[in-house]
């Protein structure tokens, strides 16, 4: 066999495909190599990897010391992060579920978030609170809720929710690196895990390397000129879903991730409802006194003329997210529900 | 050629069947060592796959499809 002068087509590496569960401990990973004072603390992170895949690996690699199992004792592991945090280190502490935020509530809004009012600014607190959210795989009322509306609602944490590969690697750094508390929301959805519904747009290409996605920016994940759907996480996938189905109707619909609700990017919000005259808000948060209400907020509070429809909210009703696999589904803010919202906007 | 094979996930039942659950490289293309190249899952555990050397990638088992640990799920053709 001859062996000509066949270029050898170096694939241009430098990006990997890989689920969202996978791009979140890259992240992670990729700031525990760079900076020391990185530890990951909470129940089931070392060995087990996460329940939902979030710190598969990291055990082997970064030992016991720095992926610490603890007890199933939120308060004192919030509490144990916020005095590493406040004493210089950059704890990652996971919850495992935003359903038992409860638990350590005070230690969160209590502690974590106004410890550097009460100093005057003198004393940091630079933690990330991981937690996993959302419903869709019958899990019933205690382990399916969002809850970032309330996490949002209290002052002095930023609050990030990524959708894809990308953003969950970049945000994950940039979490890691803010100065301040952080809560890093992962809708188990948008994970790619195995068990779960497959879901294509848990995957994506990462780039190998650091890089950051700026908390408080939202993106426009596609673009459009009759109506703008404004959402977060596993709902970003729903409304892609909507926006190509309509798209063979010659309905342009815009969708925008929000990304982070704190800070919440309203210069993106406002720009694109200026553009389309029409809104609807897509979120699986509890509907009353949340995500959405703000978001219209936004537009009204400086220019309600900039709609020219009502502007309508997709949300789970003040309800429960219900274990009946029927009921679960009526309740969260599914295609369907997105789509009938898309169309009263338009035929207003 | 380099055989990728399904991971051991069970080791009380060492011939438990898997399923393919993702292929993150498409047949035909290259991989390096060490790369990740798919997932597999055994009842509610997953795996990942790593190619076991550099080369092309060729998908033996298809994504959704039934294997049991130890066989052979695709191959690295090394150029």
């Amino acid at each position: 066999m001859t062996t000509t002068q066949e270029p050898v087509a170096e694939q241009a590496h430098g990006t990997h495909r890989m689920t969202t569960a996978k791009a979140v401990a890259e992240g992670i990973a990729t700031e525990m190599r760079r900076d020391p004072s990185v530890v990951y603390l909470g129940e089931d992170v070392g060995a087990y990897g996460g329940i939902f895949g979030a710190t598969g690996g990291l055990l082997d690699e970064f030992g016991p010391s720095r992926i610490i199992d603890t007890p199933i004792s939120e308060t004192a592991f919030i509490g144990l992060g916020i005095g590493a945090a406040v004493e210089g280190m950059r704890p990652i502490v996971e919850v495992m579920f935003t359903d038992f935020m409860g638990v350590c509530l005070d230690q969160i809004y209590n502690h974590m978030a106004k410890i550097h009012y009460e100093s005057g600014g003198n004393v940091s607190v630079p933690m990330v609170v991981t937690m996993a959210a959302g419903g869709g795989y019958s899990d019933a009322e205690q382990h399916s809720q969002c809850l970032w509306g309330t996490l949002a609602h209290l002052p002095g944490m930023k609050v990030v929710v990524p959708s894809n590969p990308y953003d969950a690697k970049g945000l994950m750094i940039s979490a890691i690196r803010d100065d301040g508390p952080v809560v890093y929301v992962f809708h188990k959805g948008v994970m790619g895990l195995a068990w779960m519904a497959r879901n294509d747009r848990a995957v994506g290409d990462v780039p190998d390397e650091a890089y950051t996605v700026p908390i408080g920016k939202a993106a426009v994940c596609r673009e459009g000129k009759d109506v703008t759907l404004v959402t977060i996480s596993r709902s970003v996938h729903h409304a892609l879903d909507v926006a190509e189905r309509l798209a063979d109707e010659d309905v342009s619909v815009e969708v925008i991730d929000l990304r982070s609700l704190v800070p919440l990017d309203r210069p993106a919000i406002l720009a694109s409802v200026a553009k389309t005259g029409r809104l609807v808000v897509v979120d699986e948060d509890y509907q009353s006194f949340g995500m959405s209400g703000e978001v219209v907020a936004t537009v009204t509070d400086v220019d309600p003329h900039l709609l020219h429809a009502p502007a309508l909210r997709v949300a789970n009703p003040d309800t429960p997210v219900a274990y009946a696999r029927t009921l679960e589904q009526a309740i969260l803010p599914m295609p369907d529900r997105i789509e009938a919202a898309v169309r009263r906007v338009l035929a207003t | 050629m380099t055989d990728i094979v399904f991971p051991a996930l069970s080791t009380q039942r060492p011939d438990a069947e898997g399923v393919v659950t993702r292929w993150f490289v498409a047949d035909g293309e290259r991989v390096t060592t060490g790369q990740l190249v798919g997932e597999v899952q055994v009842d509610k555990v997953d795996a990942e796959v790593d190619a076991p050397a550099d080369g092309v990638l060729r998908q033996v088992v298809a994504v959704d499809g039934v294997a049991r640990q130890g066989e052979v799920i695709g191959r690295v053709d090394v150029a």
